[in-house]
């Protein structure tokens, strides 16, 4: 591989670590972008090599910044567009051969049929037949895919406001506790204007990482007429009963239904709206479903800096009597049980269907990337 | 040179709104390798500052990081002492690749011997082409430097003479990190335009602490506010006159106490510095004590997102688990062993059993044996502790082999390789290293340079270094450090040193004041890790004596300046900025100035006739004729040329002439001859003196010849002048 590229990716890297891309959207666009780059200039001698080629790629981002799971989600989507990409070339080459043995053995060859796919996706036979053909083919149906991919996050609150906007009813109250969400932001503004409904909307202040953004929030939200609140978190249990909707943006979706949220306090709010009966909607891209499984919550939680917490100039925490400490968790894991509905692109699905979603997304061999 | 250019780029500045775009292209960075500093003695023998590790890192890490977030294009980095080791290191890093963000090379600036030393080479060699940002390798911080070098680029369209931004960090005034070089600074209360710059002692000294703040810096403000709240961080955004202003002022050493407030003291330069003062988290590590707070900090996480889990060394493999602890991967811990709060463990290594480690950082490959405790303390790689051994409070360098049952106390630093013998206790701050390191008077920079440890082993055979084997144990291996034998040596014997360290340094220099109280300074800024250690009385007793008098001090200075000037045929100009620049570093009046003119002259009148080179008279006329004209440029109105009479008065009386009233009188006329005194000075200091019966003596011939000149004067324009003569 060309020096060229690993350049890219190792800056890649080097930004991603510093925060340079943050936000899980613009993580995701340019992932994409590095990996049209990476397709365009990778060799491969098969497309087992190809795969795994982008499953150490995909080790890498992910080591470089563990929390953000968008790098990843957008490998593994690259790579099962490559395995679909690989299974129906198969399907028609086996036609093809089929069609020129004999109808006979046609009850054979419906047993036999799995045993050729599974037992080698790529029989060596046809592979060499395949070589020059189908590989500059296979580069450009990659790049396409990759392209749609792009189209499809750029174009990803359109769709989630489409099905979004109709389970708003008027003169409902609506909480919001992440007011760093640009989904909600713009789905929000979008129901007030599309339906001319009105609602009022509660957003908590997100104290200490949030805040300014949460006031930013509803600054902006109040500009497009629609009635805004700012409420401390302290505030979300009294005024949870007059909630009608939680509506919280994810970051991250796993399999079982669980969601990391993108700010702290979400998990509160959540348990408060259990306890009111309160629906709680979560809306999410398609590319923040991970197919992993949140095993161990505390390595997939970000712990933040301390100083928003503490002023870092007021204390003296001198020498041994340092018994003062801080710890500001960045984001929330909302266990699948505390939220109702996911609203994502594509439709709308209880958490427990959240798998189905991801299946269809993803393949089972990549949600382990290293090789 | 480079300053003309620099004045280009600043004309182009600030004609249009366009180049901003060009200077945005290439952002330069500066980085001073060299503290030039020995707080980190002796582990700096070994070792350059920038190359130790805090939290297994090496603390040049962080500021090439801050540079990188900064959006920094070329980086330069000045070294000078374990040079080769900077380069090293930097050639083998991951800022050396094609994807680093910057271009780094290092600047091998062997010679420099503090901060204007190495600035005034970065002028010589003429890299800088526009604004740049000047750091020291020691930085903590994940300041947000847009916003600084935004508001510098505000500051710079608004205010043309604009040249430095110095970005401050606020600060309570206990706060632990601002441990060092506290200032107060003066800034406009409107624009953050820094107006005056105080460096003030630390709080445990017994210095006074007072500010003398000339009036006229004043003048035009309308409300200024005066802070010592700030951790000055030293990250300045320098326009590229900075160098050359150095250069000019070749007795600058230090960018804040020298620079700074030459600069904003100077009438001559009218160039202004602001202040940008950021919230986040900004430090050096410049003390063992800074040092502890920031490792410290920065494992609780004040210094997000530079976290110890970003990894910042490609190789790291840090991640974050609950109570701030970080452990690398291959981390061996065995089942009863505790870790507490705020610990990180570097992978291969291994911790017993019953071992609590606590508040610490343990290094890669740290053999960490059964039922030990650590407490508050930095363990470097590759060191072997023994069981029940006891750490508290204490930096063990990489390296190090600790025997079973020791206890280092509170405050140790254990220099690297050291091996200390079972059962044994190391007191209270002490400081262990493998081999003995010299202290010597020139030894302004973290240290020589140590080729190896060969050949500074069979280097140093000093007679009176033997090994601590008291401390360390007959198997042991190590040599205390003292710090503190400057304290033992009184007064005069210090500036010996100094004196030589700085002939050794400008050849035919003076000797300026600023570079001996700073020197007297650094004695002082050994410091102990603890925080609670007590100052022995006899550190006090050399801080006063240090102080000594200042105008006193300018005395003996400016005097051997204007006597170089004369032995060694300087032009006026020479010798002007050299008194002058002397008077800005210390800040005395011109009354000062005059008074060590006058003495230097005499001397000099004294110095020809004691040895029958010249006749009273030829002297006086030799030596004032030429330089007499100094004080054309040391008085300016009549006031201070009634002073100058008055000096010269009493100073003739004071060399002990033969005869005084000679000396004086020829003195009188050939300044009277060469046009400096006016006539109406002479007239009305006669006036004045000629009451005071002191000097009497020496005022006979005066006397005589005001009546000479008076007369004279009638004779000659009896029409208009004789009023204002009759009125005399």
């Amino acid at each position: 591989m060309s020096t060229d590229i690993n350049v890219v990716i190792a800056s890649f890297i080097d930004r991603l670590k510093r925060r340079q891309i943050s936000g899980s959207y613009q993580v995701s666009l340019e992932t994409l972008q590095l990996l049209k780059r990476f397709v365009s200039a990778a060799r491969w001698s098969s497309v087992e090599d190809l795969i795994a080629q982008l499953r150490d790629l995909g080790t890498r981002l992910g080591k470089a910044q563990p929390t953000e799971f968008t790098c990843g989600n957008i490998i593994r989507r690259v790579l099962a567009l490559i395995r679909d990409e690989v299974e129906e070339e198969m399907a028609s080459s086996d036609q093809v051969q089929k069609v020129a043995e004999p109808m006979i053995s046609s009850i054979f060859s419906l047993l036999q049929k799995p045993a050729v796919v599974s037992s080698a996706t790529l029989p060596s036979s046809s592979n060499e037949k395949q070589a020059d053909h189908p590989k500059a083919d296979l580069r450009q149906v990659i790049i396409q895919g990759i392209k749609e991919l792009i189209d499809e996050i750029a174009n990803i609150d359109d769709g989630i406001q489409q099905i979004a906007v109709d389970l708003i009813h008027d003169r409902e109250i609506l909480l919001t506790p992440t007011p760093d969400s640009k989904t909600v932001l713009k789905f929000l503004i979008k129901a007030r204007e599309r339906n001319n409904r009105n609602f009022s909307v509660l957003v908590t202040e997100g104290f200490p990482n949030n805040t300014r953004i949460a006031h930013q929030f509803a600054k902006t939200l109040s500009e497009h007429d629609v009635e805004t609140t700012v409420i401390p978190d302290t505030a979300v249990f009294a005024l949870m009963s007059r909630v009608g909707k939680v509506i919280i943006g994810a970051k991250t979706v796993f399999t079982n239904g669980g969601t990391i949220s993108s700010t702290a306090g979400v998990s509160s709010v959540c348990e408060c709206a259990r306890e009111f009966k309160t629906p709680v909607f979560a809306v999410a891209g398609l590319y923040k479903l991970s197919p992993l499984y949140p095993f161990d919550i505390e390595k997939f939680v970000e712990v933040g800096g301390s100083q928003r917490v503490l002023p870092t100039m007021d204390n003296d925490r001198v020498g041994n009597h340092n018994r003062l400490d801080t710890v500001n968790p960045v984001a929330d894991y909302v266990p699948p049980e505390n939220i109702d509905i996911y609203i994502t692109n594509i439709g709308g699905f209880a958490p427990s269907f959240i798998y189905r979603v991801v299946w269809d997304n993803y393949k089972q061999q990549d949600v382990n990337l290293e090789n | 040179m480079s300053g003309q250019k620099g004045k280009a780029a600043r004309k182009a500045g600030n004609s249009g709104r366009k180049p901003e775009t060009v200077q945005d292209e290439r952002l330069q960075a500066i980085i001073l390798t060299d503290s030039f500093e020995t707080r980190f003695m002796p582990l700096t023998a070994v070792k350059p500052r920038c190359l130790l590790p805090l939290a297994n890192v090496p603390l040049i890490e962080y500021t090439l990081e801050f540079l990188a977030k900064a959006g920094a294009s070329e980086v330069y980095l000045m070294c000078a002492s374990h040079a080769d080791q900077i380069s090293d290191y930097i050639e083998s890093s991951k800022w050396n690749m094609p994807w680093s963000p910057f271009r780094v090379s290092t600047i091998m600036s062997l010679e420099s011997r503090s901060v204007g030393d190495a600035m005034r080479d970065l002028d010589n060699r003429g890299i800088i082409t526009g604004d740049f940002i000047l750091v020291s390798g020691d930085l903590v911080t994940n300041m947000e430097f847009d916003k600084a070098l935004d508001f510098h680029r505000k500051k710079k369209a608004e205010d043309k003479d604009h040249i430095v931004t110095m970005c401050l960090s606020k600060a309570s005034q206990f706060f632990r990190t601002r441990c060092h070089e506290p200032a107060a600074f003066i800034l406009d209360k409107s624009n953050d335009k820094c107006l005056y710059y105080q460096d003030i002692p630390p709080d445990n000294s017994k210095h006074k602490t007072s500010l003398a703040i000339d009036p006229e810096l004043l003048d035009g403000v309308d409300a200024f506010k005066l802070r010592n709240d700030l951790i000055d961080c030293h990250v300045d955004i320098c326009s590229p006159l900075v160098p050359a202003i150095f250069q000019e002022n070749f007795d600058y050493q230090f960018l804040r106490r020298d620079f700074v407030k030459g600069v904003l003291t100077s009438d001559l330069l009218k160039k202004s510095i602001y202040a940008f003062i950021t919230d986040e988290y900004a430090a050096r590590v410049e003390s063992w004590q800074t040092y502890d707070a920031i490792s410290q900090d920065f494992i609780a996480r004040w210094c997000y997102p530079m976290v110890l889990n970003s990894n910042l060394l490609d190789d790291q493999t840090y991640s974050y688990e609950s109570e701030h602890i970080y452990k690398e991967k291959d981390v061996v811990l065995a089942q009863s062993c505790k870790i507490g709060k705020r610990t990180a463990i570097g992978s291969g290594s291994k911790i017993g059993e019953g071992t609590r480690i606590e508040n610490s950082i343990i290094g890669r490959n740290c053999r960490i044996a059964e039922n030990i405790v650590i407490k508050n303390s930095y363990i470097w790689d590759n060191t072997t502790i023994g069981s029940d051994s006891v750490i508290e409070h204490s930096l063990v360098a990489s390296g190090v082999k600790i025997g079973s049952k020791v206890v280092l106390n509170d405050g140790c630093v254990i220099g690297f390789n050291v091996i200390i013998d079972d059962h044994m206790e190391i007191p209270i701050g002490t400081r262990l290293s493998e081999t003995c390191v010299e202290k010597q008077a020139s030894q302004f920079l973290d240290s020589e340079p140590y080729s190896d440890d060969e050949a500074s082993e069979s280097a140093t055979p000093l007679s009176d270094a033997e090994p601590a084997l008291e401390l360390v144990g007959d198997h042991g291996v190590g040599y205390v450090y003292d710090s503190d034998d400057a304290e033992d040596e009184d007064n005069s014997s210090v500036l010996d040193r100094v004196t030589n360290a700085l002939t050794y340094r400008f050849d035919d220099m003076y000797l300026s004041d600023s570079s001996i109280s700073s020197v007297g300074a650094k004695h002082k800024k050994k410091r102990r890790m603890s925080t609670n250690s007590a100052y022995t009385d006899r550190e006090d007793d050399y801080d006063d004596d240090v102080d000594y008098d200042e105008e006193e001090d300018f005395a003996v200075e400016a005097v051997a300046t204007v006597e170089r000037a004369m032995e060694n045929n300087h032009d006026l100009d020479t010798a002007l900025l050299e008194l002058n620049t002397l008077r800005m570093s210390i800040n005395v009046t011109y009354h000062e100035v005059r008074s060590a003119t006058v003495v230097a002259l005499l001397r000099r009148v004294y110095h020809f006739i004691e040895t029958r080179t010249l006749g009273p008279k030829d002297a006086v006329q030799k030596v004032f004729a030429q330089w007499g004209q100094l004080f054309k440029r040391q008085a300016f109105d009549q006031e201070e040329f009634l002073d100058l009479g008055n000096l010269l008065l009493e100073k003739t009386v004071a060399q002990g002439f033969e005869k005084p009233e000679f000396i004086l009188f020829s003195a009188l006329t050939c300044l009277y001859d060469n046009d400096i005194l006016d006539e109406d000075i002479v007239y009305t200091w006669w006036d004045q003196v000629s009451q005071d019966s002191s000097y009497d003596q020496a005022k006979t011939l005066i006397a005589k010849w005001i009546d000479w000149l008076k007369t004279a004067d009638e004779e000659s324009s009896s029409g208009e002048d004789s009023e204002e003569s009759d009125s005399e």
